[in-house]
């Protein structure tokens, strides 16, 4: 029973994954696109808690969902929503050769990974309850990656400070 | 584990990242971009949460989180440059900001 | 003794340091009184030391130290080491005691002079080398000291370096003498090769090459080559005369008493290994005689009062390498000594005249300046005369000491002896010819408008130190004296035993001989040059070659123009034209704008776009990921 319903959670998740995903992708309004990407990254949450990753599931939504793609809707309405046309003009070269890498990258991909590690993808390892818990990520943090851990503190830091900076500056014209 | 095999979490993290891509290859909007920039990475992520799943060490976890930071970050820097640019009365178009070529 | 010996190697050495540190915040004249305060003290030592060595026994008077192990490869240890004995500690006294009076010189003579700190920087530098040359223990730090004074001497030469004829000087003086270098460095390396050690004890040892031999032999040369071309001897000579260029004081110290003389302690020094090959000792003494003739010949038509005094050096060190050249130490240095004295003594007369006059060297210009300048009129009688070897003057002794030793020395001696008392002649008449010129007859135009005097016609500062040579010129004769005692022999003994001198009717033969012909030189000029004749205007138009080559220098510089530069510079502008251009510097060129040809064009790729830049990482990435099947 159980098996049942998580093959209808994933396809469910699936599909909303690569809806979303193209819609952010295509919508010509940036508003509309970062709603989307709200959605897209919703159904990640669901398909991380699918794969017993809790923790990294309930960061997914307060991290990217609450702060990012709010960071985003900030600045969106502080610019003023341009509509921007892909289309327009008719398929460029650029556009033609876009399509075709990216599918040539999905494709070959898929392939790399189903020859190499076909075989060894079929039965994933048994995890305990403990597997993806805060515990165990708190655990591993502090314990075998700390020096990530420490290092990101600092790459935040960096960022913060970026931010302030790009934002603040005042353009000349307007000074004088 | 009950529900489709790795496998399938790994090929939709593969469609995910072709599409993220073609939307940073065919968008002229930055802001656009730096949306579909996101969806790269979380494709990304999701491949990471599977490979921890099949091996059953949290390293993959470990990584998928640094990798939000760092997304996280990068999205600051990127939406300050596309507001320093349009405080300069710049058009927001990616095909316009050319200053820098050889 | 040893501390005392070290102590006066390094004040001079000392004094460079601080001159060139302190800069300008010590004024001009300071400067000066630290090069001169320097080597006051390097004598002071210096007579310490002798008074030392002459409480000990004769045997006993060696003592050597060494401060650090300077080089050392394989089994050759080379070090930092001096050696006290009679023969250096007789030069010693000399550089240190001439360099004392000459640098205080200086300070007069150079005052007012934009750099002359520099200038005293470099005389005190020039002293320290002279005395690590003179003190060196072994082979190797004596060649150091050797380059050194090389050294000094062209940084003196042109030290007044806007003067293009002065660099020419300097720089004629350097290659020349590292010509010089370069044979004696050979020589070293063929003593390394036999003897394993360039210490002068280890050298000197009896049985390091076979008497004879082509090894002792080449050694031998390649150390006279190295005097040669630093005492200005025929062939290297050529240099002595331009390096006139310098400032007065620099030509009575390097090129007249310290110096040119160098070679002469060399060959004293190296006495054993020129004793093992007797060809190249008589051809040192040979070399001797023919510049004694030709520098007094050249001496005669100079018109540049400091050319005629430097010819004259050439012509003494001429004896010298007589003396040396037949196994007379003793004499050789002891007219080593006496030329100090009054060589130094003439050129510093000559500076005060240049000083009085501003600057001017021409003699045709000069004329009736003894009533003028009583002082220097009577000290440059007392070195013209000790130079022409009249009694009871210091060069008559050392000179005939010379002309003893070679009457009694067979064959060659007797050669020697006749270019030494023909040179005797040309002596006094040159220096006569200069002395009656410039301070007798009537005083010329130019002399009258130019001349300006200060108390004691140069200044106290010029005048004391000449006065103290003009004193030693007088009496520094009677160490040495035929029929009497020969001090200098006797201490220089133990390092070179000097060849016997004549004795009887030959020495008195030989004293009388070279007295006569020297007053009939001066009895010569006095008719010439001391009273208003057309004599040698009369002889120049009867000898016209005769004058032009003499003026000409006997062609030597026209020679070496000939045998070496023209050749180089030909050869040097081809391969310029033919070498350097086409095969290095084209293609260099060539490198360089293909480069950047090439670079344009890639730098084409960098359209600014971001798009394409995507396209581009994504077009790779799906290259590689080919790449990674086929290839895995």
């Amino acid at each position: 029973m159980t098996n049942f319903i998580v093959w209808v959670v994933w396809v469910l998740a699936a599909l909303s994954l690569l809806g979303s995903g193209i819609a952010v992708v295509l919508f010509q309004n940036p508003f509309y696109s970062a709603l989307a990407l709200i959605g897209n990254l919703a159904s990640l949450a669901v398909l991380y808690l699918l794969l017993a990753a809790e923790f990294v599931a309930a960061a997914q939504v307060l991290v990217y969902a609450g702060a990012v793609v709010v960071m985003f809707l900030f600045v969106i309405a502080y610019l003023g929503g341009r509509a921007d046309a892909p289309w327009a003009g008719g398929p460029s070269p650029q556009s033609l050769a876009a399509i075709v890498a990216a599918a040539a990258i999905a494709v070959e991909i898929v392939v790399v990974i189903a020859m190499k590690a076909g075989d060894q993808l079929s039965t994933p390892a048994k995890v305990d309850d403990n597997f993806g818990s805060p515990a165990e990520i708190g655990r591993l943090f502090l314990g075998d990656h700390l020096l990530a851990f420490e290092v990101t503190s600092i790459v935040l830091l960096i960022a913060a400070v970026g931010g302030v900076i790009l934002g603040s500056a005042v353009p000349r014209e307007k000074r004088s | 584990m009950p529900g489709p095999s790795v496998a399938a979490y790994l090929i939709l993290s593969v469609i995910l990242f072709a599409t993220g891509a073609f939307g940073v290859l065919i968008r002229r909007s930055p802001l656009i971009v730096l949306l579909a920039l996101e969806i790269m990475l979380n494709a990304g992520n999701l491949a990471l949460i599977a490979f921890a799943r099949q091996t059953g060490t949290g390293s993959g976890q470990i990584f998928a989180l640094t990798v939000m930071v760092v997304a996280a970050a990068e999205a600051v820097v990127g939406l300050g440059l596309i507001v320093a640019v349009s405080r300069r009365h710049v058009a927001l178009d990616v095909d316009k900001l050319t200053t820098l070529r050889g | 003794m040893i501390a005392a010996a070290w102590i006066a190697l390094f004040a001079p050495a000392a004094a460079v340091v601080a001159v060139a540190l302190a800069g300008t915040s010590i004024t001009r004249s300071v400067a000066g009184f630290f090069a001169a305060g320097s080597a006051l003290v390097s004598f002071v030592c210096s007579v310490v030391v002798f008074i030392l060595l002459l409480g000990e026994n004769p045997e006993e008077r060696t003592h050597s130290s060494t401060l650090w192990t300077w080089l050392s490869a394989g089994d050759l240890k080379i070090g930092a080491e001096i050696q006290i004995d009679p023969l250096s500690v007789f030069m010693m006294l000399i550089v240190s005691g001439v360099g004392f009076l000459i640098l205080a010189y200086a300070i007069g003579y150079m005052n007012g002079d934009v750099e002359e700190r520099r200038y005293h920087a470099y005389k005190a530098l020039f002293v320290f080398s002279m005395l690590l040359l003179v003190e060196a223990g072994n082979l190797v730090l004596l060649l150091a000291g050797w380059g050194m004074v090389g050294l000094s001497s062209y940084l003196l030469i042109n030290y007044w370096h806007q003067r293009a004829t002065a660099v020419a000087a300097g720089k004629k003086a350097f290659i020349m003498n590292a010509f010089g270098d370069a044979t004696f460095v050979l020589a070293i390396f063929l003593l390394i090769q036999r003897t394993g050690s360039v210490e002068f004890d280890a050298v000197f040892s009896s049985g390091v090459v076979e008497h004879g031999s082509t090894a002792a032999a080449l050694i031998a040369l390649g150390l006279l080559g190295g005097a040669v071309a630093k005492s200005a001897q025929v062939p290297l000579h050529t240099w002595l005369p331009d390096a006139m260029e310098g400032p007065t004081p620099v030509s009575a110290l390097i090129h007249a008493a310290t110096m040119v003389t160098a070679g002469v302690y060399l060959i004293a020094r190296t006495n054993v290994l020129f004793e093992l090959a007797p060809a190249i000792q008589d051809l040192a003494g040979i070399l001797g005689g023919v510049t004694i003739l030709l520098a007094g010949l050249i001496a005669l038509v100079q018109t540049d009062i400091k050319r005629v005094i430097a010819y004259s050096t050439m012509s003494q060190i001429g004896y010298m390498f007589v003396a040396v050249g037949l196994g007379a130490y003793g004499s050789g240095l002891f007219h080593l000594m006496t030329h100090a004295f009054f060589k130094a003594l003439l050129f510093m007369a000559a500076g005060i005249v240049i000083h009085a006059l501003s600057d001017e060297q021409d003699i045709r210009r000069m004329g009736g300046l003894g009533r003028a300048m009583p002082f220097t009129h009577r000290v440059f009688v007392v070195g013209a005369l000790s130079l022409a070897a009249i009694p009871p003057f210091s060069g008559f002794f050392s000179k005939d000491s010379i002309l003893g030793a070679a009457a009694n020395a067979g064959t060659l001696g007797w050669i020697l002896w006749t270019a030494g008392a023909i040179g005797a002649f040309l002596t006094a008449l040159y220096t006569f010819r200069l002395l009656f010129i410039v301070f007798w007859g009537e005083m010329t135009p130019f002399a009258r408008e130019h001349l300006h005097l200060k108390r004691f016609e140069g200044g106290l500062a010029m005048a004391w130190p000449v006065a103290i040579l003009a004193f030693l010129s007088f009496f520094g004769g009677w160490f040495q004296v035929p029929w009497g005692w020969d001090l200098v022999n006797e201490w220089i003994d133990p390092v070179a035993e000097s060849a016997a001198e004549a004795t009887g009717t030959t020495l008195v033969f030989s004293v009388v001989a070279s007295l006569a012909l020297a007053v009939a030189g001066i009895l010569l000029a006095w008719r010439w040059y001391g009273r208003t004749s057309d004599a040698p205007e009369r002889a120049r138009k009867r000898l016209p070659w005769a004058a032009r080559t003499l003026e000409h220098k006997f062609y030597f510089d026209e020679a070496y123009d000939l045998a070496f530069y023209e050749p180089a510079s030909r050869k040097a502008v081809f391969l310029t034209q033919y070498v350097e251009q086409p095969l290095f510097l084209a293609p260099l060129g060539e490198l360089g704008s293909s480069v950047r040809a090439a670079s344009r064009r890639l730098s084409s790729l960098q359209t600014g776009y971001v798009r394409e830049y995507a396209l581009a990482l994504a077009a790779g990435l799906a290259v590689l990921a080919i790449v990674f099947i086929l290839v895995t």
